[in-house]
């Protein structure tokens, strides 16, 4: 069963605002994203897809954006919380929800300024992470 | 011998995900165990059943005595790491937790050693770490 969410869909390209779609995936049922590397330039109306593509284990995912000075703090509160994502977490630039294996979920956000933001999953947050580059 | 049978087996690369998969939930159980997650680890054990039976379907178009081979350690490994499961609910300790993870593991090696080694997973790999580096 394929499930689709989409969060941040209220969200329109203003004028010249260039729209990037980005993808990225689980890597089967390891823990690992792929790709794990993303490039976006600042200021873009980002629509990105996560893909669950595992097949066999139950363990769920998400993508999660975050700052690069804030990255361990966020991964330990995840590994004392389960993985449980607050709503407002100032720390996050944007998530998406869950994802069951063989699912996809959507998220749409502006690009932050330049710069090279870490994201990870949020049930495995210390080994499943990956760079968003940010360019000008 | 394990080499034999390496040069025979029909899906080498599933096989060897599936034999990753089995590490990486064993590696889960213990850091759930090391941070007294104890909650978690039931979590932990459907996993490893999971990865359990990726390794059976990999494994499915092989000779049948080399399946009943396979079976047989890995019935031993999924029971191991359930009496793991069933300690943690019982009455949690993370010694003796990770005591009989330890007993599992080597159950769980066992089964690895009826693969050739280059398809065998470090047990004691850490995962490859993405992005930046811990402060």
């Amino acid at each position: 069963m394929l499930l689709s969410t989409v969060l941040g869909c209220g969200l329109k390209p203003t004028p010249k605002q260039q729209v990037v779609d980005l993808y990225t995936g689980s890597d089967g049922d390891l823990i690992a994203f792929r790709p794990d590397t993303l490039t976006c330039p600042t200021g873009a109306l980002v629509r990105l897809t996560f893909h669950h593509a595992g097949r066999f284990l139950s363990a769920r995912h998400n993508w999660v954006l975050t700052y690069p000075d804030k990255m361990e703090a966020l991964s330990k509160d995840y590994l004392d919380n389960d993985g449980v994502v607050p709503k407002g977490d100032p720390r996050v630039i944007a998530a998406t929800p869950m994802c069951d294996k063989g699912g996809k979920v959507m998220i749409q956000f502006v690009a932050p300024p330049p710069g090279d933001y870490p994201f990870l999953c949020s049930t495995h947050s210390e080994d499943m992470r990956g760079i968003l580059h940010v360019t000008k | 011998m394990a080499s034999t049978v390496a040069a025979q087996l029909k899906s080498p690369d599933d096989v060897k995900t599936s034999l990753r998969l089995l590490v990486q939930v064993s590696n889960d159980f213990k850091r759930q165990i090391s941070a007294k997650n104890f909650a978690r680890i039931p979590h932990e054990n459907t996993e490893y059943t999971e990865a359990a039976d990726a390794l059976r379907s990999a494994i499915k178009d092989e000779p049948a005595d080399f399946k009943a081979k396979v079976e047989t350690r890995l019935k031993g490994a999924v029971a191991a790491f359930q009496k793991v499961s069933d300690m943690s609910a019982d009455a949690p300790d993370a010694d003796k937790l990770m005591a009989e993870h330890d007993k599992a593991v080597t159950t769980m090696n066992a089964v690895f050693d009826l693969f050739p080694p280059d398809l065998k997973p470090d047990p004691n790999a850490v995962p490859a770490r993405r992005g930046p580096p811990k402060n």
